[in-house]
């Protein structure tokens, strides 16, 4: 009777989708018994513990794999054959949640294999020529850049750069290379 | 690090000053911010601040490398490239430290290109 209650359907999807966010977008308090008693509260905890982490074990194999749809269908269906796998039931479920958050799930798993800091925004502003009526400096135009940097899990850092022209323009070569290397890399065939 | 939080000089800009703001996120353009404005001259009875100075600083030298991110202990097949980029930055003590930061491509390609819309505005200025 409890195999019945952990079938496919909406409290799977609910829980795969609970379990992505404790895996793998770092969100806090999903615990076992919140899962339990929110989505299966017939199943006992002796029952729903080793369910809970063949549900996990598939999803973090899925993603660590990255997956594509042929991939997923043949593991999918060797799950479903083998002694204390999954039901077919389960295997569309799983199915249908990755492909819907795969990019989120993969994007997160980027996130958190990156230990420097990413860039998160970028602001500017360009000061233009001034004068003052006791000054006679004139001011070159500057551009005032803020990144916005932050690690994995972390508040931001601001970092502010002033430039003037002369400046910008060295960068912009300098961003140029890193674009040629760029389409360097990618028309490689690999 | 302690990296001093901007404060943007907003009056001081409004002084005498073109100026033109673009604000982007996470590689996506968001509101299209102010548009170009000039003020009028404002007599000073005092020199003007230049407050940038205290909150900015002066880039002193851009190293950046290409990486490809294969695998991980969370990830197996991770596949990624990035821009991995490592500023020499000098405050106006002149004190130097180093910043590095990565991006994956298309967050590069609109950091190239937020340059290039500043490399324009600054031309035409």
């Amino acid at each position: 009777m409890a195999a019945g209650e952990l079938e496919g359907g909406k409290p799977l999807s609910w829980l795969l989708n609970a379990l992505a966010q404790d895996t793998f977008h770092g969100y806090p308090g999903i615990t076992e018994e919140l899962l339990r008693s929110q989505l299966y509260p017939e199943v006992p905890p002796e029952e729903f513990r080793p369910f809970l982490a063949k549900m996990r074990g598939i999803l973090k194999s899925i993603a660590s794999a990255d997956m594509d749809f042929n991939q997923l269908e043949a593991f999918l269906t060797a799950q479903t054959k083998k002694q204390g796998g999954i039901t077919s039931d389960q295997a569309a479920v799983i199915s249908k949640f990755w492909k819907s958050h795969k990019t989120k799930i993969r994007e997160s798993l980027m996130n958190q294999s990156r230990w420097n800091s990413g860039l998160r925004g970028l602001s500017w502003r360009v000061d233009g020529k001034s004068q003052s009526r006791h000054s006679a400096q004139i001011h070159t135009p500057v551009a005032i850049i803020e990144l916005e940097l932050g690690k994995y899990g972390q508040e931001s850092e601001f970092l502010c750069l002033e430039f003037d022209e002369v400046k910008v323009n060295q960068i912009l070569k300098t961003l140029s290379e890193v674009e040629e290397s760029i389409s360097t890399l990618i028309s490689q065939p690999n | 690090m302690g990296f001093p939080c901007y404060v943007r000089p907003m009056r001081q800009a409004a002084r005498g000053r073109t100026w033109k703001r673009k604000r982007w996120s996470g590689g996506v353009l968001s509101s299209p911010g102010r548009k170009s404005q000039t003020l009028p001259m404002e007599a000073s009875s005092e020199p003007p601040l230049d407050a940038k100075s205290d909150v900015t600083n002066q880039l002193v030298d851009f190293q950046w490398k290409l990486g490809m991110a294969v695998s991980s202990d969370t990830c197996r097949s991770l596949k990624y490239p990035y821009v991995a980029v490592m500023l020499k930055v000098a405050d106006h003590s002149g004190q130097v430290k180093t910043k590095c930061f990565e991006m994956t491509i298309p967050q590069f390609q609109n950091f190239y290109r937020q340059f290039k819309e500043i490399a324009a505005v600054i031309e035409t200025v």
